[in-house]
């Protein structure tokens, strides 16, 4: 639907511009608050990823849940600690920087150089059909339904222990 | 459309930028921005691979879905415990959060 209006590799491009710099923004913005908020600009990056990739549901879940929910508990948390406290910049001490650029970068392009490597047995164009959403629902209750219990049960606890961890004694 | 590999390089270099942040930072929530982050690259390879799969699956999609609410709940953990850690020791600076050190 997209691929109509604009196209695509266009579309590719500016997505990955987005959510990488807003990536890399997010961890060296000299403020937290700013920092949240590319995060938040990066996640909405991946949506349109997640349309782009024929999955419209799972980008309005990560809208609603990563934009809406974890960003802005995020957000709570930076005004809760103290203000000097979260803005401390923190300057990696000598050499911390270079070997953890050094780790990520050897990493990251060892997997990307493994999929470059695989690229000739790899699909390289999608096939046309497009997954109806209505598609979703069987599999998540039908196929998978232990996976579904288990996760009601795990987001029960762990909000259970966010508040009982959170919770001031008096 | 682009091809499958691209996807994949980006969701490396998402890797990356993360594993980057969780080695260097110092700060407790900045480090939770980085496990984010390398969450999200995950979920793009999974949507990635799904797409591109003869015939069409939606198992991909599932597991995506799976995730984005795992990683909802570690969030949540994950901030109570840095208000904790805030609340008794006063700072969020990882390397000062030693009292286990032998």
């Amino acid at each position: 639907m997209v691929d109509v209006l604009i196209p695509p590799d266009v579309t590719f491009v500016v997505l990955t511009t987005i959510t990488l710099l807003a990536a890399i923004m997010a961890l060296q913005a000299k403020e937290l608050i700013y920092g949240a908020i590319s995060l938040a600009i990066s996640f909405i990056g991946i949506a349109g990823f997640f349309v782009s990739l024929d999955a419209p549901y799972l980008a309005m879940l990560q809208i609603a849940v990563y934009v809406g929910a974890v960003v802005v508990l995020i957000l709570f948390t930076i005004m809760l600690v103290r203000r000097e406290e979260a803005d401390k910049t923190e300057k990696p001490e000598g050499g911390e920087g270079a070997a953890g650029l050094w780790i990520a970068g050897l990493l990251a392009v060892s997997i990307a150089g493994v999929a470059a490597l695989a690229g000739p047995n790899l699909p390289t164009t999608p096939p046309p059909a497009n997954l109806p959403i209505s598609q979703l629902g069987p599999v998540l209750a039908g196929t998978y339904p232990v996976p579904l219990i288990i996760l009601a049960l795990l987001l029960s606890a762990a909000l259970l222990g966010a508040l009982v961890l959170a919770k001031v004694d008096r | 459309m682009p091809t499958l590999v691209s996807y994949l390089i980006v969701s490396a270099a998402l890797l990356g930028i993360g594993v980057y942040g969780l080695t260097v930072k110092r700060n407790a929530i900045r480090i939770l921005f980085a496990v984010e982050l390398i969450v999200n690259a995950a979920n793009l390879n999974f949507v990635a691979f799904t797409r591109y799969m003869n015939p069409p699956q939606v198992s991909g999609q599932v597991i995506v879905f799976y995730s984005i609410a795992a990683a909802a709940m570690e969030a949540a953990v994950g901030l109570a415990l840095i208000l904790v850690a805030f609340r008794l020791n006063s700072t969020i600076d990882v390397r000062k959060l030693n009292k286990l050190k032998g």
